[in-house]
C-alpha cells in the first residue's frame, strides 16, 4: 500500500481539519448543555486563592535561582543540532563514521565536564539564604 | 441469494449524482484514514479509554476499586458522565485574565496534541501522512504542545498558575535536548527517519535492546515532558493547587485534560514504534496483516502507557532542584555516550572482523 505525496497530504489536510472543527464542537456543546447564570456574582470569577479575598499582589516572582539553567540551554541547542548534523552526515556514508564519532566524543567530553562543574541547585539556594 | 456488494451497487446507482459524490468521498482512502483509524475517531476514544483505564489501574495499585457503578462493566461509562458534566457546567472566566488568550489555549493544545497521530505509523501504509522526515515532524509538532500550557498558564494572571507555568518552562527547557539525543541515537541505528523504515530496520531485533541508554533517556524525558509522576511539578495538586490549571474549568478543563491525555498516548505510540518493533510481532492465524499490524502497535503502546500510568502509584513527587539536576547533569551526558555507543558498534564489528 503506497501512497502518492497529493493524497498524503490531502489525508493530512483532512485530519488537521478535523481536529481544528473538535474544540469548537466542545464549545458549543457546551453552550447548548451549560446552565445561565442569572445574575452575575464576583465570588464566582475571582482567581483561585482557597475561598479568601485574593491578595492584590498577583504575579509571583519567577523563580530567579533556577535562570543560569535556561543560559545553558542557549548552549546546549546550539550543541544539539551539531549533533544533529553529526548523524546525518554519519548515515549519509559509511566511511564518514569516523569523523563524526571524533566529534561526537568531544561533544560528550565536554558536557561531562560541563555538568561535574555545574554546582547543584541545593547549595545555591542554600547560599542564597544566608 | 441476493450478493450484498450486488446489492450496495444497486443502491448506489439509485442515489442522485451529487450524493454519490458524497458517499465516494466518505469511501475514499483519505477519508476512512483521516477520520476513523488511525484518525479522528480513534484517537478520541483511545483518550477517553486512557483516562478509564488511568483511574482504574491507580485505584486497583492502592486497593481500591475505582469507577464501578455506571455502565455494566466496570464502570466503563464513567468517563461519558464525566465528559457530560464538564460540558454542562456554566463557563467561568475569572476576572483579571488575558481572555484571548485564556479562552483559546486549551482548544490549541488539543488540536496540537491530536495533530501528533498524523505522523504515527500503524502498519506497512496505516498512516495518515507518510514522510520521509516523519520522526523529526513528530518531534516538531512535540515540541509546540508546550507553547499553549506556558502561555494559558500566563494568560491566568493568578499566583498558583503563575508558578505553575515557570516550573512547566524550566522542566521543558531541561527536557526537551534529552529527548532529542535519545530520538537521534534511534536515526543512528536505524539510518532513517522515515518511522516506517525505523520499524522494517527492528526485524531481527528491536531497539530497545540494542539502545538500552537511550531507551531509559526516552522513557524518563518522556515522563518529564507529558506532566507524569514523578514529574508532575507544573501541576503538582495539593502543592500549588492545579498548577497552570487552577483557574480552568468546564469545558476548557476538559479540553485540556484530553490534550494531556492524547499527548501521553501519542508518546507511547512512539516508543512502541521506534523502540519496541512496531507491528512487528507474531502472526495471528486467521487474521490479515493489514489488522494484525495496528493490534500490535496498539497493545505495545498499551503495555508502554501501563508502565507510566503504574509510576504514578508507586513513586512520589520529586522537587524542582532535582529535576532540573537530573534533566542537565546526568541525561544529556547520557544521550550523547548513547551516540557514540551506537555509532562505534558497527566500527568496533568491522575491527573484529578484519
Amino acid at each position: 500500500m503506497t501512497t502518492s505525496p497529493e493524497t498524503a497530504l490531502w489525508t493530512l489536510t483532512l485530519y488537521a481539519l478535523l481536529t481544528i472543527v473538535a474544540p469548537p464542537v466542545f464549545y458549543l456543546v457546551s453552550v447548548l448543555l451549560a446552565p445561565k447564570p442569572r445574575r452575575r456574582s464576583r465570588v464566582k470569577t475571582m482567581p483561585f486563592e482557597s475561598g479568601q479575598a485574593p491578595i492584590p499582589a498577583r504575579a509571583a516572582p519567577f523563580p530567579i535561582e533556577y535562570f543560569p539553567y535556561v543560559i545553558i540551554y542557549v548552549a546546549y541547542a546550539v550543541i544539539t543540532v551539531i549533533a544533529f548534523i553529526v548523524v546525518l552526515d554519519m548515515i549519509s556514508a559509511s566511511q564518514n563514521i569516523l569523523r563524526g564519532l571524533i566529534i561526537l566524543v568531544v561533544l560528550a567530553l565536554a558536557s561531562v565536564y560541563a555538568s561535574s562543574l555545574l554546582p547543584a541547585i541545593k547549595q545555591r539556594l542554600e547560599r542564597g539564604r544566608a | 441469494m441476493i450478493d450484498p456488494v450486488q446489492l450496495f451497487a444497486q443502491i448506489f446507482n439509485l442515489l442522485p449524482p451529487p450524493l454519490q459524490e458524497i458517499v465516494r468521498f466518505l469511501y475514499s482512502e483519505p477519508f476512512i484514514k483521516a477520520a476513523i483509524f488511525p484518525g479522528a475517531l480513534f484517537s478520541t476514544v483511545l483518550g477517553i479509554f486512557a483516562v478509564w483505564f488511568e483511574r482504574k489501574l491507580f485505584a486497583r495499585v492502592s486497593l481500591r476499586v475505582g469507577p464501578l457503578h455506571v455502565g455494566k462493566v466496570s464502570g466503563i461509562l464513567q468517563l461519558i458522565a464525566d465528559a457530560v458534566k464538564f460540558l454542562s457546567k456554566e463557563r467561568i472566566i475569572p476576572e483579571g485574565v488575558n481572555k484571548p488568550l485564556f479562552v483559546l489555549m486549551p482548544a490549541l493544545a488539543l488540536v496540537l496534541s491530536l495533530l501528533l497521530y498524523a505522523f504515527l505509523p500503524f502498519g506497512a501504509g496505516w498512516i495518515i501522512f507518510p514522510s520521509d522526515i516523519g520522526l523529526l515532524l513528530f518531534f516538531l509538532v512535540a515540541a509546540l504542545t508546550p507553547v499553549p500550557i506556558v502561555l494559558a498558564g500566563y494568560a491566568s494572571r493568578s499566583k498558583y498558575p503563575f508558578i505553575g507555568m515557570s516550573r512547566m518552562a524550566l522542566q521543558l527547557f531541561a527536557y526537551e535536548i534529552p529527548l532529542f539525543l535519545a530520538l537521534l541515537g534511534v536515526v543512528l541505528a536505524a539510518g532513517t527517519l522515515n518511522l516506517e523504515k525505523i520499524v522494517e530496520a527492528q526485524v531481527a531485533v528491536p531497539l530497545a535492546v540494542t539502545q538500552v541508554i537511550g531507551f531509559i533517556v526516552f522513557m524518563v524525558t518522556m515522563l518529564a515532558e507529558t506532566e507524569r509522576l514523578p514529574f508532575d511539578i507544573p501541576t503538582a495538586e495539593g502543592e500549588i493547587v492545579f498548577g497552570w490549571q487552577t483557574e480552568y474549568s468546564g469545558v476548557y478543563f476538559l479540553m485540556i485534560q484530553l490534550a494531556m491525555f492524547e499527548k501521553v498516548l501519542a508518546f507511547s505510540f512512539l516508543a512502541a514504534i521506534i523502540y519496541l518493533g512496531g507491528w512487528i510481532g507474531p502472526p495471528i492465524p486467521g487474521v490479515p496483516e493489514t489488522i494484525s499490524a495496528p493490534f500490535w502497535v496498539i497493545l505495545k503502546a498499551i503495555g508502554i502507557f501501563t508502565l507510566v500510568a503504574l509510576l504514578r502509584g508507586v513513586y512520589p513527587r520529586l522537587t524542582i532542584e532535582k529535576v532540573l539536576d537530573l534533566g542537565w547533569k546526568y541525561l544529556i551526558p547520557l544521550g550523547l555516550i548513547n551516540l557514540i555507543i551506537t555509532a562505534a558498534l558497527p566500527l568496533l564489528g568491522d575491527v573484529i572482523r578484519l
